[in-house]
């Protein structure tokens, strides 16, 4: 209780209520400009937040990221481009309504279900992170090697369609979190005499590069592209969104229960959610032949899908360290910048950060509401901001951030670099997720492993001796070996069948 | 452009044996079975089998009819590949430059010429890059207090 007291003092401070507000409307704006993500917007705010204390940085992401998913809805129905690849599933049903002349309705109801699915995510995030994190408190490096292991497995099996790219990728970036000095000798390895790489690929510059610049390199060679914004007026867009409550509300839950459950595999977040619910929202419906006229019902599960998606992702990100989606990924770099390493005892000797996070949760989630609705009725004019002026701004930010995470031009240079291949592995068709799970978790993964090895000296079933450690290590290798199964049997060897992603 | 995924699958392979002979210089530590070289050997052998696979499905596509390399459709557009290409100048002039030059003339040299090569009108464009360039100086350096290169600004100052 004591923590909890704590916490609300952290958070209700004029200062980080101020943070939250200003990154809020940052992330509605983000994540109605089309192009820009949530992830990215992640990204452009470490920098900031990195010199904030850990509540206000925790607060302006977590803030930040639920309004840029629910902004991403705004741009679907009024252009029929969605604003963050979480709104991709539904965009077309979205647009469609707005054709039929339900503009009005098809915003509320994203608006609404937005805020009610991010409830449902932080309500099952502080029911199972505490109780998870007692389990976790008994871990030995047996568990949490087939823990990082069953992530990295996670993040193939959940978003590459070519399974052999995605590995190719994750091993790609195990590889080069290998620069530096290494977690279990303290040995520096392919340093080659330089001193900054001693300590190793910097994070989040990695992270701006590979999901800000090559983002941006793309959207500035189509810098001329617009889409034409739908000419109907916006009325009262509250108007029968209780109808479609009542009538959909399974479908609220439903959707809701997947999203969370996506959000805390490794890997997959809101835009796999959204994907995956809309599918079944389909496959199980009473009416699904008016799947693709303008129906509200996929919406309804899509939409509260990938917002309790960002709850749920912050699960294992909070409990063991490992991201449950590319935001947490940024938010595991920014925690170990803070000090505070994620993991159980975080739960012991800092609760009120835990606390704190959960009450911000609730608070960008209320806050939703009215800035939702004054980013809807101002959707027209936020549209109307040139590419070609915002474009080189936020490279121009890019920059000047990752020049600040280093304060020197190091930072610059590895964002270039890492844009670059993050850039020219899209190009080829490698999933970018993965080599940035494996440069997130490479150092748990190998120092686990080292440890392990070293503890069971030669007698490998001491990795599945302890009942959890067994469990997890089965459940990894029998993933793996269902995709080898299916992939030599020429099947789909993932789920991504299931989600023809972007 | 997209190289066939033999190319690529090569350079992997390339690359995983240049990294395993690397760990042959690290040491090994008394009494220690495993050493600093064990992961990225693993990880190595696993790139060579991934990069081994690649060749073959790029093999078969190429019997098949796929070229080498794929030209994508947008890189056929001269101004849109020179506005790829005048972003890595600008990036790589900015890497270059920053200490020497400083932060301020870099950022407004860089903002006017992509606002005014993506087609801003030139009077918005200075006006933007003048406002953008200031405002960004003004967050990091005063506010966040991030130690951005003066460069000539040392001189005048």
């Amino acid at each position: 209780m004591d923590a909890l007291l704590t916490a609300s003092r952290l958070i209700f401070d004029p200062y980080v209520l101020w943070v939250i507000t200003a990154s809020a409307a940052f992330g509605m704006f983000v994540g109605a400009m089309p192009g820009l993500t949530a992830t990215m917007a992640t990204a452009l705010l470490v920098p900031v937040t990195f010199f904030m204390d850990p509540v206000p940085a925790l607060g302006a992401i977590v803030t930040a990221t639920a309004m840029a998913i629910f902004a991403g809805d705004i741009p679907a129905a009024l252009l029929r481009i969605p604003g963050t690849p979480a709104s991709a599933a539904y965009t077309d049903e979205s647009y469609a309504m707005s054709k039929k002349g339900q503009l009005d309705l098809n915003l509320g109801v994203n608006l609404v279900f937005s805020v009610l699915g991010g409830f449902v995510g932080v309500a099952i995030l502080i029911v199972c992170a505490p109780a998870l994190a007692e389990v976790a408190i008994n871990f030995s490096s047996f568990e949490y090697f087939w823990l990082a292991l069953l992530g990295l497995t996670c993040a193939v099996f959940m978003t590459s369609d070519v399974p052999l790219k995605g590995i190719t990728s994750l091993l790609f970036g195990l590889a080069i979190n290998c620069i530096g000095i290494d977690p279990a000798a303290g040995y520096p390895r392919f340093t080659f005499g330089s001193v900054e790489l001693l300590q190793g690929i910097s994070f989040i510059p990695a992270m701006i590069g590979m999901f800000a610049l090559s983002e941006l390199l793309r959207g500035m060679v189509h810098a001329d592209a617009t889409g034409a914004v739908i000419a109907q007026e916006i009325g009262n867009i509250f108007s029968g969104v209780f109808g479609v409550f009542k009538r959909y509300w399974f479908n609220f839950l439903r959707g809701s229960a997947i999203g969370v459950l996506i959000g805390a595999l490794p890997g997959a977040g809101a835009d796999i959610a959204a994907w995956i619910s809309f599918a079944i929202s389909k496959r199980f419906s009473k009416e699904p032949e008016k799947f693709g006229t303008g129906h509200i019902e996929g919406i309804v599960d899509a939409t509260s899908a990938n917002n309790s998606a960002l709850g749920g992702a912050w699960i294992p990100a909070l409990v063991f360290g490992i991201p449950g989606d590319s935001i947490t990924a940024i938010v595991i770099g920014v925690l170990y910048m803070k000090g505070m390493n994620p993991g159980p005892t975080v739960f012991l000797q800092n609760p009120q950060f835990i606390y704190a996070v959960f009450l911000i949760f609730i608070l960008a989630n209320v806050l939703m509401l009215p800035l939702g609705w004054i980013a809807i009725k101002g959707g027209k004019q936020l549209l109307r901001v040139p590419r070609n002026v915002l474009l080189p701004v936020i490279l121009m930010f890019c920059l000047v951030g990752s020049y600040a995470m280093t304060n020197s031009i190091y930072g610059v240079i590895m964002m270039v670099v890492m844009g670059l291949i993050g850039w020219l592995m899209e190009e080829h068709g490698f999933p970018i997720a993965p080599a940035i799970l494996g440069l997130v978790l490479g150092e748990m993964l190998e120092q686990n492993f080292m440890t392990s090895m070293i503890k069971a000296d030669g007698a490998f079933i001491m990795f599945f001796e302890r009942p959890i450690a067994a469990t997890l290590g089965v459940l990894t290798l029998l993933i793996w070996g269902t995709m080898l199964w299916r992939g030599i049997r020429g099947r789909p060897a993932t789920l991504s069948a299931a989600a023809p992603g972007p | 452009m997209r190289a066939n995924d033999a190319i690529a699958g090569l350079v992997l392979i390339i690359l995983s044996i240049v990294m395993i002979a690397l760990t042959a210089s690290f040491p090994d530590f008394p009494g220690q079975k495993y050493g600093p070289s064990l992961f990225p050997r693993i990880l190595g052998a696993g790139l060579i089998v991934c990069g081994g696979i690649l060749m073959r499905n790029g093999l078969t596509a190429r019997r098949l009819g796929a070229p080498w390399i794929e030209i994508a459709p947008w890189a056929k557009e001269p101004r849109r590949l020179a506005t790829f290409v005048l972003v890595l100048v600008l990036l790589l002039l900015y890497i270059f430059a920053a200490e020497t030059v400083g932060f301020i003339p870099l950022a407004l040299l860089f903002l006017v010429t992509l606002f005014v090569w993506l087609g801003v009108r030139p009077w918005i464009a200075a006006a933007t890059a003048i406002a953008g360039t200031f405002t960004i100086y003004w967050f990091f350096a005063t506010l966040l207090r991030v130690p951005l290169p003066r460069g000539w600004l040392n001189s005048i100052l």
